[in-house]
């Protein structure tokens, strides 16, 4: 991660502000700006305060606030001053801009009718989570999802938000699509549906998902696999965060069609995933023969267990 | 003989004039029904590829006439190159240097230098309505312009010959 991409998300007269935090680019984890309150950046370590000059610093400082209008203009400028292309993303309270960086958004919700959302006003909140690419993240995990012909097991990466899921099914998907010790490599199609797996631009990955992956970017994980399935004949599929029903069913008519799966979902164990009403079937079907979980301790990600479909742990697994 | 010539010389002259000042006047409709092209285009991207402002103009700098095509690219490699500077500086400061000189008024240029400052809509169709609006202004007065032009160049055309008779008949 460059400390530029950093810099390159604030106005060009906001950066000198921002360069301490930037130059930490590779700890960085999150950007939170409120309106009136001071900045704050989270690094693997810990939280810092940016103040007024920018230096890192242990507690909040009195100046230095950011304002409403500094806020909506660091927005406009996240979303190259083409609001209206983010509309989607922005009812859903997020938007992913270039390099796969989600930028969570709060304020003032205006509603379409009693259930929909129409718009986000007075958007006071941002909160900018950094993705970092890590090649080999998945490395120490792969004894663990192939058996023993090359055939990669369908895998359900399970973990609270910020420990690293989307960084490690990337670089499944990265392995699985090379070829690694364990398996050949395979054709794998990814449903990017917020642009964080890939992190596409202009069509074009930006992250190194492999030679022989296919992103079907921005589009809705149900559409999304069928579409795949349908045209790009994968071997394995992959999709991040698991919602409901919908995508369930779409996962049961791919594992149907022959494909092996790559899924994330929220949560802390299997025992919590089983607590959700359209995730208990899916896990007596059998339908993932791994569940990784992870954790974090310390500031850092870690893999707690590898279990295979019963929910027994993987003997192959050291951490 | 000579005379002949004089007077073949002359009126030839008098109608290049002429011919030279009807085509300055359709310069300006040609100008216009580009301007509005581009507008067009850009309200298109907006609603159809729901595209950001820089891809429309990585988009646009291969459709236009080379003067705004070196323009929109100059924009798109500023913004998304690695200086990353701000959208709506480069974009005045480029569409000025793009558009001076040309025969239009300057609330046409505006139109154009000023479309950042209204691309504040959060929905694209909203978006593509408000340029919509610019356009039927530049639609408007590029009818007028053509109208215009074809009463005016008929005019100078006439001007132009009757002076080249008129200053033969002197020179006679």
């Amino acid at each position: 991660m460059k400390s530029e991409a950093i810099l390159h998300m604030f106005p060009e007269h906001m950066r000198g502000r921002w360069k301490e935090a930037a130059k930490r680019a590779d700890q960085l984890q999150e950007i939170r700006l409120r309106a009136e309150c001071p900045a704050c950046a989270l690094f693997t370590d810990g939280e810092k305060f940016v103040d007024e000059k920018g230096a890192l610093v242990d507690r909040p400082p009195e100046s230095g606030q950011a304002t409403p209008e500094e806020l909506e203009e660091i927005l406009k400028h996240l979303c190259q001053y083409s609001v209206y292309a983010f509309a989607d993303e922005i009812r859903q309270g997020f938007l992913t801009i270039q390099g796969g960086h989600r930028v969570g958004l709060s304020g003032q919700v205006v509603m379409e009718d009693a259930e929909r959302i129409r718009n986000i006003k007075y958007i006071r909140y941002l909160n900018i989570r950094i993705a970092h690419q890590i090649i080999g993240a998945s490395d120490a995990l792969l004894p663990c999802l192939y058996d023993g012909e090359g055939r990669l097991y369908s895998t359900l990466l399970i973990s609270p938000p910020g420990c690293g899921k989307t960084t490690l099914l990337r670089d499944l998907v990265r392995n699985a699509s090379n070829g690694n010790a364990y398996g050949r490599g395979v054709n794998v199609s990814v449903v990017d549906e917020r642009s964080e797996i890939a992190g596409s631009y202009l069509g074009v990955a930006q992250n190194d998902v492999g030679i022989r992956t296919d992103v079907l970017d921005g589009c809705p994980k149900r559409e999304g696999m069928m579409m795949l399935i349908r045209a790009m004949a994968p071997q394995v599929l992959a999709v991040d965060e698991l919602g409901g029903e919908s995508d369930i069913q779409a996962l049961r008519m791919a594992s149907g069609c022959g494909c092996r799966l790559i899924a994330t979902i929220h949560g802390s164990s299997v025992e919590e995933i089983k607590n959700k009403n359209y995730m208990r079937d899916v896990i007596e079907e059998g339908l993932f023969e791994r569940y990784v979980v992870l954790t974090r301790r310390g500031g850092e990600c870690h893999v707690e267990k590898v279990c295979d479909g019963r929910g027994n742990r993987c003997l192959r697994w050291r951490e | 003989m000579f005379k002949m010539a004089g007077i073949a010389c002359i009126l030839a002259g008098c109608a290049g004039w002429g011919v030279s000042r009807v085509g300055e006047e359709r310069s300006r409709v040609r100008h216009l029904k580009e301007l509005i092209g581009i507008i067009q285009r850009i309200r298109d991207e907006i609603v159809y590829g729901k595209h950001t402002m820089p891809e429309i103009c990585l988009i646009l700098k291969e459709n236009c006439s080379p003067a705004y095509r070196i323009c929109f690219q100059q924009i798109y490699e500023k913004v998304s190159g690695p200086e990353a500077l701000p959208f709506d500086r480069v974009w005045k400061r480029q569409t000025d240097i793009c558009l001076r000189g040309a025969p239009l008024f300057e609330e046409e240029k505006d139109i154009l230098r000023n479309m950042p400052q209204n691309m504040a809509a959060q929905e694209e169709k909203l978006q593509a309505e408000s340029i919509g609006r610019s356009v039927e202004l530049l639609v408007r007065n590029c009818r007028r312009a053509e109208e215009a032009c074809e009463d005016k160049s008929k005019v100078i055309l006439s001007v132009s010959l009757l002076a080249g008779v008129f200053i033969v008949i002197m020179l006679i």
